[in-house]
């Protein structure tokens, strides 16, 4: 999952990338309104977290420049006044949620993944297919209630396709959505990942969760469950 | 005492200024006029006299009298009661000729002593009346060269002066009462004129205070313009000044709680998060917030009469929070029914009546089970120029218990003894209501939650 961090102030920027970062997503930053939008545009993100006081284009402005751009991921704005006039016109220019500074981290990153979770079409926090379940909250994988052990990168290539249950993902969304900017996109270790997704979660080939499309890219071929 | 109006004052001493100049001049003209009329009296009766004299011959007992063709000539001297009367007096007193007009009026002239002299002057008749007379001592020699000296007197009637004076103040009165009412009249209208751009500033000043217009029109006349061009500025400079200050206050939030954003993240990051003191300064960071928090939100609320702000379209801006927290709680299903009396207006700031209502429908939202209810109706009030609002925030949650229903709102409750991020929002709520002249009361829904009731009266 890719995020954008907006907030101009340095220290906050930094250490709230950086405990992102060590959740397991993939973070951009920008440090004031254009750079914000630059980056809202031009990367492919999941979620943008946007301060509302931003130097050069506002927090408010921008969220209403990318919603004018159709970009539709998730929103959540950070207030430093907590006046409810910013929050309904931050919702009202398409926003998602708010936090309010100062927030505790967990916080934040409960309304990050209920948005994520939202995004997806999920409703439930816990993502269910059939025997596979994802917990985001605790980063636990289950096949038929047994724990699978993945690594890191593992767990976000499957995270991100369990979010899109059902949608065909490509090799290169998957590259964009999971290696940071710099990284060398070599789409055969996306491969190789997959490989071993699948042997982790379906060692007997009986479930077969992952779809290959050829030249297209992959699908969680799970169905769903009814009530998630 | 209310101080009178500008027209009444205005027309009041014009009308005291028309009597002083209208007396003056009627008194003027009526001075005049008797005067002028005295003089012409007096030449008829000089002439009177004159040919009373011209025509006097002598008699057989050494007197004078007019002769008969005189007499006859001058029918009036023969008419008793006519109001013209001839007398000729001997130096001895007694009557040398009397006119028959003079009979029964009881008539006695004044006869100069001297020769030559004259006695011009009124007299009374028996009946009341007066008459103006004129009486003229002379010589007169006879044929027979004897002289000898005869008071000549002619009087006349006043009666037809009177008539005539009254003739002319009747009409004088009649034109200068005509005058002064068209001069007033047309005073009035002057005045209306005049004061239109005043009443104008009244009536914009009623539109402004029930929120019709946000400031006064222009082109008003060069006197006036100093006025509304600073009450103007005036209004404009409260405004400006509002959203500046708000947007300082702003600045301040936001320069002061991103570091304590920041300390937050430091706290709960890997070096800090199991240290013993982490949750403690954590702690002290939530206090700082709170502070903060409670502090701004005091500073910020405007509680202002509204006056040059439009008024606030209450549906609008309660759908736009209705639509807002709908999205933040979308995972909770929960039904949120609005219902606004059509063109119920908040007479005050947006953001005071947004900053009421989102805590207090936030609230509704944390604890509703399913359901929240806001109705706003209108209050009027017959006196009032602008209405009031009753705004209901029902829920199904678990309500309110009845022992924290006055502690809750308290205004006085310290900041330190609170738990971070509870009840400031309401204890806001109550003072922002406060400052806007209304007041909240908790009681339990029929929904089975709480309710809370914010009343706005009519002012």
């Amino acid at each position: 999952m890719r995020l954008l961090v907006v907030e101009d102030d340095k220290a906050l920027r930094e250490s709230l990338v950086e405990q992102l970062k060590q959740a397991g997503f993939n973070v951009d930053a920008a440090a004031d309104g254009e750079e914000g939008l630059y980056c809202g545009r031009e990367y492919a993100i999941d979620l943008a977290i946007i301060d509302l006081g931003l130097p050069k284009l506002p927090g408010l402005e921008l969220i209403r420049k990318l919603r004018g751009e159709s970009k539709s991921y998730p929103i959540l704005i950070l207030t430093a006044r907590d006046r409810w006039q910013d929050k309904v016109e931050g919702l009202q220019a398409g926003a998602d949620d708010y936090v309010a500074k100062p927030f505790h981290f967990e916080e934040l990153m409960a309304r990050v993944q209920a948005l994520l979770r939202r995004s997806g079409g999920w409703a439930q926090p816990v993502l269910k297919c059939g025997p596979v379940a994802l917990d985001p909250r605790t980063q636990e994988v289950t096949v038929n209630d047994k724990k699978v052990e993945l690594t890191s990168f593992e767990y976000r290539i499957l995270e991100y396709l369990i979010h899109r249950a059902g949608e065909v993902i490509s090799k290169t969304e998957l590259t964009e959505r999971l290696y940071a900017q710099d990284f060398d996109r070599d789409s055969n270790t996306i491969e190789v990942f997959i490989g071993r997704l699948r042997r982790k979660l379906d060692p007997d080939d009986t479930i077969k969760p992952i779809e290959t499309l050829r030249g297209r890219g992959y699908r969680f071929a799970l169905q769903r469950d009814a009530a998630t | 005492m209310q101080p009178q109006s500008l027209s009444t004052r205005l027309l009041a001493s014009v009308s005291v200024l028309l009597i002083l100049f209208f007396g003056i001049t009627i008194f003027a003209l009526d001075y005049v006029f008797r005067d002028l009329t005295t003089k012409a009296m007096r030449d008829r009766l000089e002439v009177q006299l004159i040919s009373l004299i011209t025509a006097s011959e002598e008699d057989s007992s050494g007197g004078l009298r007019p002769s008969a063709q005189h007499v006859d000539a001058t029918a009036r001297f023969n008419t008793p009661g006519s109001g013209l009367y001839g007398e000729i007096l001997r130096s001895d007193g007694y009557p040398s000729w009397r006119s028959i007009s003079l009979t029964g009026t009881g008539l006695v002239f004044e006869a100069p002593a001297v020769i030559g002299g004259r006695h011009f002057g009124q007299l009374t008749n028996a009946d009341g009346s007066n008459v103006l007379a004129l009486s003229r001592r002379l010589e007169w020699q006879f044929d027979n060269g004897v002289t000898r000296s005869f008071v000549y007197s002619v009087a006349e009637d006043l009666g037809p002066y009177y008539a005539q004076l009254n003739n002319f103040r009747g009409q004088m009165f009649g034109w200068f009462g005509v005058l002064m009412l068209l001069l007033l009249g047309a005073i009035a209208v002057l005045v209306r004129r005049l004061l239109a751009p005043l009443r104008r500033v009244e009536r914009e000043i009623t539109a402004i205070e029930t929120g019709e217009m946000t400031e006064l029109g222009g082109g008003y006349p060069r006197e006036l313009l100093g006025i509304t061009t600073n009450l103007n500025t005036l209004l404009r400079g409260e405004r400006e000044r509002l959203a500046r200050y708000r947007n300082t206050l702003g600045n301040l939030a936001h320069s002061f709680k991103t570091p304590l954003a920041v300390m937050r993240n430091l706290l709960g990051g890997d070096g800090a998060r199991d240290l013993p003191i982490a949750k403690q300064l954590d702690e002290q960071v939530g206090r700082m917030d709170d502070i903060v928090k409670y502090q701004l939100k005091r500073a910020a609320a405007s509680g202002s009469t509204g006056l040059g702000l439009a008024p606030v379209d209450v549906g609008q801006a309660l759908e736009a929070l209705r639509g807002a927290l709908l999205k933040v709680y979308i995972e909770r299903n929960l039904t949120c029914t609005l219902q606004v009396e059509p063109n119920a207006l908040f007479f005050g700031d947006r953001e005071d009546l947004t900053e009421i209502a989102g805590n207090l429908l936030d609230n509704a939202f944390k604890w509703a089970r399913r359901e929240i209810r806001l109705t706003v109706s209108r209050l009027t009030s017959p006196t009032a120029r602008r209405d009031g609002l009753l705004m209901v925030f029902e829920d199904d949650g678990p309500g309110i218990p009845l022992a924290q229903r006055t502690h809750v709102l308290e205004r006085g409750a310290r900041l330190d003894e609170r738990v971070s991020g509870q009840g400031i929002g309401l204890s806001v709520v109550r003072e922002l209501i406060g400052l806007n002249g209304g007041t909240i009361a908790i009681d339990s829904s029929a929904l089975g939650g709480a309710r809370i009731e914010v009343r706005l009266p009519p002012t």
